[in-house]
C-alpha cells in the first residue's frame, strides 16, 4: 500500500506537468481547430530561457529564492508569450484563410525550426540548471518519502490551472475567446476581434508551457533541446485524453496520463510504461470517442 | 574509331591525374546534430586538430591529408544517405561512428565500396561478426564491458543485484550479456531486470518499484543523463543503494545532473578518462588539444575517433598506399601494438581491438571520477 501511495504522488507530480503543458495544445486547437506542434518547443525554449536568465542576472542571490524564482517565472512566461505572438504571425496567421493541412504543416516547420534553433544557440550538450536553488526538504507524511520540491510542483499546477479556468470562465475577455472558440464568424458579428483573440491564446499557452518548462529545468535540473519532444507527446496526449479543446479536460487527462503511467510502471512492466498509458487512451477512446470531458467538440464535428 | 581513342586517353589520363592527386581524403561520419551531437562536433575538433599536426610534418604520402565530415545525425537512416554521400568522394577511410545502430546502417554500403570503417563508439557484438573485411573498431565490445561488469559486482560482493537497461541495441545487449555471466553465480541473486525509457526526466516511478526489491547495487546500462536524474532522484527519496553504470554514464555532466552530493559513490566503468591516459603520445594530445579549443575533451570516443584516424594514416605509411586492401591487410595482420592515444592498439582478424580496455572509475565526494586500482 505504501507503494501504491509513493507512486501516486510520483504520478501527479509528473501529471501536472503533463497538464500544464495539454493547456496550450487544448486552447489553440479550442480556437483555431489547429495542433500547434511547436508548443513542446516553446516549452523547451521557457525552460532554456530561465536557464539563461537565472544565471546571468543572479536573481536568486540578489532577491532571495522565492521572490526570485517568482520573478523569474514572470520574465520567462513573459518571454514566451511573447515567442507565441510572433510564432502565430508569422507561421500561422499568413495561412488562416488557408486549409487546415497547410497550417499543420506550417506548425511543423516552426517546431523543428525552434528546435534547431535552441540547438544552435545553445549547443547541443545538455545543460544543468544550478542546483542550490531549491530547497531540498523532504517531508515525511503518513510514511512516505516526499521531496517538498513535489508538492510545490503539483500546487503551483493546480493554481495556474484555476487561474487560467477562472479567467476563461469569468472574465470578459474569456467570454470572447470561448465564442470566438464557438464560432468565429459570429464572434465577429458581436464584435470581437477574432484575431485578437488568436493572439491573446497563443500567449497564454505558450506562457504556461513556458512556465512549465522552468518549472522542469529548476526541479530535475536538466535541460536539451530535444526535451520538448517527450513531454509534448505525453501532453497532446493528454488533451485528447481529456477531450480536445476542453481546458478542465486537459488538467484531468494531464494528471489521470501521470498516474496511469506510475501505477502501470509499478504493478505492471516498466519497460511497457508508455504502452500502457497509450493503451489506456485507446480504450477510453473507444468507450468516449470525444475524450473525458469533451462533449463540446462532438456536437460540432 | 580515332575519336574514341582519343577520348580514351584523355579519360585515361584525367583518371591518372586523379589518382596522384595531393590529398590523402579520409572521411569522418559522426553526429554533428541530434541527441549525441556533442559526440559529433568534438569528433570533428579531434580529427582537424590530427589532420592539422599531420599536415604540419607534411602529411602523409607526399600530400596533406584532408577530411571530409558528414552528419550521421545519430539515425540510421541519415547515416546512410551519408556514407553514400561520402563513398561518391573518392575517401580511403571513413571514422566513425558512435552509436552502434547507426554504424550497422552504413557498414555494408562501405563494405561494397571497398572504404576502411573504423567506428569509434560502436560497441555491440554483431558489428564485426559479419565477416566484413574492411570494418574495424577502437573501441572494446560489449562482451568484453560486460566480463569486466560481472567481475566488479563480484568483487563488490553484491548479494542481490538488479540490472536496468534503456531498451537501446547497446544498453540491452550490456545488460543481457552481463546477466547471462551472473545468471549461474552462488550467493548472487538477480532481483530486478527491467528497461526504462530514456529522454524521461521523472523516474522516481521505477526508483520507488526498485526500492521495493531492496537490492545492494544497480547496475544501469543505458546513458549518463538518465544515470544522473536517477541519482539526484534516489537522494531526494532517501535512498541508499549503491549505483554502477556502463560505460554510457562515463561523462562529467553526469555529475552536474546529480549534484556532487547525490552523485558520490557512483561506480562506472570505462575506457580511461582522457586525463587517465597514460602515455606519451596522449599527454601532447591533450595539451594540443586544450591549447586549440580551451578544454580537454570531454568524452573519450572522440579520443578513440583519433585513435581510428591515427591508425588509418600509420597504414597509409606504412604500406605507401591508399588502397584498401593492402591497408585493411596491414591492421589485421602487421600492425601489432601501435602505440595510441587510448592504449596499445592491435586488430584481430575480425577488425575489433585486442586487450583489455575497461577501467573502473568512482564518483568521489567532489564529484570527480577516480580510477580504481
Amino acid at each position: 500500500m505504501e507503494q501504491f501511495f509513493q507512486q501516486l504522488t510520483n504520478g501527479l507530480a509528473v501529471g501536472s506537468i503533463y497538464a500544464l503543458i495539454a493547456l496550450g495544445y487544448t486552447m489553440v486547437y479550442g480556437v483555431l481547430k489547429l495542433i500547434n506542434f511547436a508548443h513542446s518547443d516553446l516549452f523547451t525554449l521557457g525552460a532554456y530561457l530561465g536557464l539563461t536568465l537565472l544565471t546571468s542576472m543572479s536573481l536568486t542571490d540578489r532577491l532571495g529564492p522565492v521572490w526570485g524564482v517568482l520573478i523569474l517565472a514572470v520574465m520567462v512566461m513573459g518571454f514566451v508569450a511573447l515567442a507565441g505572438a510572433l510564432l502565430d504571425r508569422v507561421a500561422y496567421r499568413p495561412l488562416r484563410e488557408s486549409p487546415r493541412l497547410s497550417a499543420v504543416v506550417s506548425a511543423l516547420g516552426a517546431s523543428i525550426f525552434l528546435q534547431n534553433t535552441v540547438m544552435l544557440i545553445y549547443g547541443a550538450r545538455l545543460l544543468v540548471y544550478p542546483s542550490n536553488i531549491l530547497p531540498k526538504t523532504v517531508l515525511h507524511l503518513f510514511g512516505l518519502d516526499i521531496p517538498l520540491v513535489r508538492i510545490l510542483v503539483l500546487c503551483v499546477s493546480l493554481i495556474m490551472m484555476t487561474g487560467l479556468y477562472l479567467f476563461i470562465q469569468k472574465t470578459r475577455i474569456g467570454t470572447a475567446i470561448r465564442a470566438a472558440a464557438i464560432d468565429q464568424g459570429a464572434a465577429r458579428l458581436m464584435g470581437i476581434d477574432v484575431n485578437r483573440v488568436i493572439l491573446l491564446v497563443f500567449m497564454l499557452g505558450p506562457s504556461l508551457g513556458g512556465a512549465a518548462g522552468l518549472m522542469v529545468g529548476l526541479y530535475y535540473g536538466q535541460v536539451n533541446f530535444t526535451m520538448g519532444w517527450g513531454y509534448g507527446l505525453k501532453a497532446f496526449t493528454a488533451a485528447i485524453l481529456g477531450g480536445i479543446g476542453n481546458i478542465p479536460g486537459a488538467m484531468v487527462g494531464g494528471i489521470l496520463l501521470g498516474v496511469i503511467e506510475a501505477m502501470g510502471a509499478a504493478y505492471l512492466s516498466f519497460a511497457w510504461k508508455d504502452a500502457i498509458a497509450f493503451l489506456v487512451l485507446i480504450l477510453i477512446l473507444i468507450v468516449r470517442p470525444t475524450g473525458l470531458l469533451g462533449e463540446r467538440v462532438a456536437e460540432k464535428v | 574509331m580515332k575519336k574514341l581513342l582519343y577520348f580514351a586517353l584523355a579519360l585515361s589520363l584525367m583518371l591518372g591525374t586523379a589518382h596522384t592527386a595531393q590529398s590523402a581524403k579520409i572521411g569522418l561520419m559522426g553526429p554533428m546534430t541530434g541527441s549525441w551531437a556533442s559526440e559529433g562536433a568534438e569528433m570533428k575538433q579531434v580529427l582537424d586538430l590530427l589532420a592539422e599536426e599531420y599536415n604540419a610534418k607534411g602529411g602523409v604520402l607526399g600530400g596533406k591529408i584532408e577530411v571530409v565530415s558528414e552528419d550521421d545525425g545519430g539515425d540510421p537512416r541519415t547515416a546512410a544517405l551519408a556514407a553514400q554521400r561520402l563513398s561518391t568522394q573518392g575517401i580511403a577511410a571513413v571514422i566513425g561512428t558512435y552509436g552502434s545502430a547507426v554504424t550497422e546502417a552504413t557498414q555494408n554500403i562501405y563494405n561494397e565500396a571497398k572504404i576502411i570503417q573504423v567506428a569509434n563508439g560502436s560497441t555491440a557484438i554483431r558489428l564485426s561478426e559479419k565477416g566484413l573485411k574492411y570494418f574495424f573498431r577502437t573501441c572494446p565490445r560489449d562482451d568484453e564491458q560486460a566480463k569486466v561488469a560481472a567481475q566488479t559486482i563480484q568483487k563488490l560482493g553484491v548479494k542481490k543485484l538488479a540490472i536496468l537497461h534503456d531498451n537501446s541495441t547497446y544498453a540491452k545487449g550490456l545488460a543481457d550479456e552481463t546477466k547471462t555471466l551472473l545468471d549461474g553465480v552462488k550467493d548472487l541473486k538477480i532481483v530486478f531486470f527491467d528497461a526504462l525509457t530514456p529522454k524521461e526526466q521523472d523516474y522516481t516511478a521505477i526508483l520507488t518499484k526498485l526500492k521495493e526489491t531492496q537490492p545492494d547495487l544497480v547496475f544501469f546500462t543505458g546513458y549518463y543523463g538518465e544515470a544522473g536524474l536517477m541519482l539526484k532522484q534516489k537522494k531526494e527519496m532517501n535512498w541508499n543503494v549503491g549505483f554502477m553504470g556502463g560505460d554510457a554514464t562515463n561523462n562529467p555532466d553526469l555529475v552536474k545532473i546529480a549534484g556532487s552530493d547525490a552523485a558520490e559513490g557512483f561506480y562506472f566503468l570505462s575506457a580511461p578518462l582522457p586525463k587517465d591516459l597514460p602515455s606519451e603520445e596522449a599527454k601532447a594530445f591533450l595539451a594540443g588539444f586544450t591549447k586549440k579549443y580551451g578544454h580537454p575533451p570531454n568524452s573519450i570516443y572522440p579520443v578513440l575517433a583519433g585513435d581510428g584516424f591515427r591508425v588509418v594514416v600509420h597504414a597509409m605509411e606504412q604500406t605507401k598506399s591508399t588502397d584498401p586492401d593492402k591497408i585493411a591487410d596491414y591492421l589485421h595482420k602487421d600492425l601489432k601494438d601501435f602505440p595510441g592515444l587510448t592504449g596499445k592498439i592491435s586488430f584481430n582478424e575480425k577488425g575489433d581491438r585486442v586487450g583489455e580496455v575497461y577501467r573502473v572509475y568512482k564518483v568521489n565526494k567532489e564529484g570527480q571520477f577516480i580510477l580504481q586500482p
